[in-house]
């Protein structure tokens, strides 16, 4: 027998696919030849361009949902209310350009950043709230600055305090205490704000029922400098004894005793503090997280002031260098190479460092490229994983109903008579119920008794189990028209085994329908799983699928508001349906010789 | 035609008992105690005994201390009688309670049928009759997209759009609450809530009729009655709407079926979405609270249902198609 033409077996078909049409010389005769039927699909399918289109569309999909979330893991326990419900952008630390080489200070919050120029000049940037935009008069000469979760203060060269954003909880109304008093430095935190006068007296003010910040007694009028985090505040005196002002007895109370009377700086992240003696060394203490105990070997003794965002801590050292440890999720903990710097500032997840001439540099979280979801998680990383896990569900469920509707369908139509009508009549009773709310019963009653991760594996078994009555139909018709053709009866006539001959005489023979039957399914159990999701029922938090992410959003605040928490995962989903569906429309026109219309 | 008929009732019937057993024991292995559900409330206020007293009155009124075949015959023949058991949420009958949300469900369903078959028949045709063509192509890539899109994406989509947006319509409910006035006023009413969920439905199911219709009708349209028809000189309009699509009509059957199911089923996801109170939120609450009873009827009444259908739509084949023959 001579070559085979290219194109002549279903090889050949995937091969030419997807590595690119390889033309051979072919001669004249060959050129007029008659074309394999695989090849004819393939001409069909090639000149459809919605088809092609959809193709291309799924395999950028399925590259960038199973390749991406290796540079973008998911952390599925991984919440943050500080940065719930953000929009998308990158300006988190984008300050304006007048700062550059002319700071005095700077500070970020958590989603936006405040600065002062030396001229006295205040600014802002990030994701500024409605109430973050009205900020204080122009005209004032402003020393220093600090942000908060969605508030900000600043004092001016007189000692005067200024606070807009938020203004609720009282954080709008400065102790009147102050005003008799020259403020030296200020902090906006978490729903609280902080005054440090240059008597050394510490004022609080704010959500008092949130956190609450003690001033002893006794220490007030001796404070040098003051810190806070979500919960808590920390003061140095004067003769450098560190004060924890907190009510309640916590993790950060234990201050290692060696360095009381020692302390030159101190800065606290949610669940540790870390302090820096006047010999240069580093202490942490609190909750071992994230790395937060792992202090650079080669910056002990040299360190001259800390500080602190939500788990990483960043010193300076004495030679102007910088490093920084602890947490890592947002790349705060990645410090570019700096030198001659002069001041550090950390907080939530951003890094600002100014070196001597005063120019200004950034690292850690710029902002989310499709925002953050209602517990702060990164809208972009979820859709990632949510995809694969969408993906997966539906590949897998088609891959079970593919398997129990092409035994029962070919065991059907191959013997009919008894085993045909039982399998037909438990098709109809499976197909007789509406999908959803049977899908729904289910997972109720099963979901009630497994975890969380159980769950996915339990959404495509019910899938699975349901889907298989339409393929187990197409199968048995198409086996009922097979199994009287000539072939059929040979290999029956040569004895062999009816289980071969129904899988590999008949079956390979009705093949490509069912593979059109089973890509259309494919979107279909996509469809039913993120459908499901969306209703809860299907995969629940805190694992991420295209469909749980809509749960919840047909609400009139997430729909104006937090548009992006619906709009991208509707998209995804969206756009893989439409390919998976227009490829698999394709198909069925490719492998249909009728459609050409001739 | 009788004796087929016959026996098309007592498969339904086999097939009915079937699912009911499957169903029945579907319900029995629901986690939980339904008697201790059913007297839950008042275990605060009571001594012990009393208690224990209540209980056992419960488990003995849902017949819980009979064998589970006794149960299982119980509870298919009061099933039968149409009693379908107890509400725990609602307090009342599952019967009685099931007539309202049935009742928004058929009037959301019946009013989305005109608007659909008026835009998906003459779509279909135009696309079967032109085909191949740049018109067909697109009608065929819209189609697609609007039958591949989740059918929750686009509801939010409209109420992004007419609600939110524009501020038009209601973005969910079924009735503006405190609304009392007169009957023509309170219906009014109604269908300005039904305005959004209705279109959305129409929207969804545009995408796959007309495909379908496109469908049976490039099939009718390539049968040898119709090159006869042509070559006898007819135009080309009485060619297609008389020989063409009275021929088409007939694979629409199955769809009707389907409709009909359709019409008293409701759609989970449109329901929910929009807080319409009908059929598929009823299934969604009961199953969010618990309350399997409800949503375990409602199953035996869409297999009912959908065994009816089924037959239904093999007798109206053989009415309206003389070539089939009912065997």
């Amino acid at each position: 027998m001579a070559k085979k033409p290219l194109g002549s077996t279903f090889t050949d078909v995937l091969k030419t696919f997807f590595l690119g049409r390889q033309r051979a010389t072919l001669s004249i005769l060959e050129e007029e030849q008659v074309q394999s039927p695989y090849r004819t699909m393939l001409r069909n399918f090639r000149e459809k361009w919605s088809a092609m289109l959809g193709v291309y569309m799924f395999l950028a999909i399925f590259l960038a949902v199973f390749i991406l979330p290796i540079f973008f893991p998911l952390d599925t326990q991984f919440q943050d209310p500080t940065q719930q419900n953000t929009r998308p952008t990158f300006s988190y630390m984008k300050y304006d350009k007048a700062l550059q080489g002319n700071v005095a200070s700077i500070d970020g919050g958590s989603v936006f950043g405040v600065g002062v120029d030396r001229d006295g000049k205040l600014y802002q940037w990030g994701t500024l709230s409605a109430k973050l935009q009205k900020m204080p008069p122009a005209d004032k000469r402003y020393v220093q600055a600090s942000a908060g979760l969605d508030h900000a203060v600043a004092l001016d060269a007189d000692g005067k305090v200024y606070t807009w954003g938020n203004d609720r909880f009282t954080l709008n109304m400065i102790p009147p205490e102050l005003s008799s008093r020259k403020v030296k430095q200020v902090i906006a935190g978490h729903q609280i704000s902080i005054a440090l006068t240059e008597g050394g007296e510490i004022y609080v003010w704010g959500n008092s029922n949130l956190i609450s910040i003690p001033v002893p007694k006794d220490k007030q009028g001796t404070f040098t400098k003051v810190v806070a985090n979500t919960t808590l505040a920390a003061a140095i005196t004067g003769n450098n004894e560190l004060v924890i002002l907190s009510s309640r007895e916590t993790p950060f109370s234990y201050i290692p005793s060696e360095i009381q009377g020692r302390v030159r700086d101190v800065d606290l992240t949610e669940r540790s503090a870390a302090a820096v003696t006047t010999d240069g060394r580093i202490y942490v203490w609190g909750g071992d997280d994230y790395g937060v105990m792992d202090i650079p070997a080669h910056a002990q003794g040299r360190a001259i002031a800390v500080s602190a965002g939500r788990g990483h801590f960043v010193a300076l050292l004495d030679d102007g260098s910088v490093v920084a440890w602890g947490r890592n999720n947002y790349k705060q903990t990645n410090v570019p190479k700096l030198k001659n710097i002069v001041s550090i500032q950390s907080s939530y997840y951003q890094n600002y460092a100014v070196d001597k001439n005063g120019r200004i540099h950034t690292w850690g979280l710029k902002g989310y490229l499709m925002g953050t979801d209602q517990y702060g998680r990164d809208l972009f990383v979820r859709l990632l994983t949510g995809g694969r896990v969408t993906l997966t569900i539906g590949a897998l469920a088609v891959i079970i109903s593919a398997i129990i509707g092409i035994i029962i369908g070919s065991f059907s139509g191959y013997y009919g008579g008894k085993t045909d009508m039982f399998l037909m009549r438990l098709a109809e009773v499976v197909n007789a119920i509406p999908f959803l709310p049977l899908a729904m019963i289910l997972s109720a009653i099963i979901g009630s008794r497994i975890s969380e991760t159980g769950r996915i594996s339990m959404i495509m078994v019910i899938l699975g189990l349901l889907n298989w009555p339409s393929l187990a139909r197409l199968v048995r018709g198409q086996i009922l028209a097979a199994r009287e053709q000539e072939f059929v009866t040979a290999a029956k006539a040569m004895g062999i085994t009816e289980m071969k001959i129904i899988f590999k005489h008949i079956l390979p023979n009705v093949i490509t329908v069912v593979l059109v039957n089973l890509t259309l399914s494919f979107a279909l159990s996509m469809l039913y799983e993120s459908s499901l999701s969306y209703l809860g029922f299907g995969v629940n938090e805190p694992n991420a699928t295209w469909g749980n992410m809509l749960y919840g959003c047909n609400d009139s605040t997430v729909m104006s508001l937090y548009w992006w928490r619906w709009v991208f995962p509707a998209i995804a989903l969206s756009l893989c349906t439409v390919s998976i569906n227009m490829a698999g429309d394709g198909m069925r026109d490719a492998i249909d010789p009728k459609s050409i219309g001739r | 035609m009788f004796k087929y008929v016959l026996r098309r009732l007592v498969y339904i019937v086999v097939v009915f008992l079937i699912g009911s057993v499957l169903i029945f024991s579907l319900y029995k292995s629901v986690p939980g105690d339904p008697a201790r559900l059913m007297i839950e409330g008042n275990k605060a206020n009571m001594k012990p005994a009393e208690y224990e007293a209540l209980y056992r009155d419960a488990v003995k009124k849902l017949g819980l201390d009979k064998p589970l075949v006794v149960q299982y015959f119980t509870w298919l023949f009061n099933t039968l009688r149409g009693d379908f058991g107890y509400s725990l949420t609602y307090k009342m009958p599952v019967r009685q309670m099931i007539g309202v949300p049935m009742k928004n469900t058929i009037m959301l369903n019946v009013w989305s049928l005109l608007p659909v078959f008026a835009i998906t028949i003459p779509l279909g045709i135009a696309t079967a009759v032109r085909r191949n063509t740049r018109f067909d192509s697109t009608v065929q890539v819209i189609t697609i997209i609007g039958y591949s899109l989740p059918f929750f994406v686009i509801a939010l989509l409209f109420i992004f759009l007419f609600a939110v947006k524009l501020p038009i319509f209601p973005i969910s409910g079924v009735q503006t609450p405190g609304l009392r006035g007169t009957p023509g006023r309170m219906f009014l009413d109604k269908l300005y809530h039904m305005a959004l969920p209705l279109l959305v439905m129409v929207f969804t199911s545009l995408g796959g009729l007309t495909r379908y219709v496109r469908a049976t009708m490039i099939e009718a349209l390539s049968m040898d009655y119709i090159r006869t028809a042509r070559a006898k000189g007819l135009t080309e309009k009485v060619v297609i709407y008389s020989h063409a699509f009275r021929n088409a009509l007939i694979p629409f059957i199955t769809i009707m079926t389907g409709w009909f199911i359709s019409i008293f089923s409701g759609s989970v996801v449109i329901e929910r979405t929009f807080l319409w109170n009908g059929m598929g939120k009823v299934i969604i609450d009961a199953l969010n609270q618990q309350d399997f009873a409800v949503s375990l009827a409602m199953v035996m009444f869409y297999l009912v249902l959908s065994l009816v259908g089924n037959l239904l739509m093999d007798l109206s084949y053989g009415l309206a198609d003389p070539r089939v023959k009912l065997n």
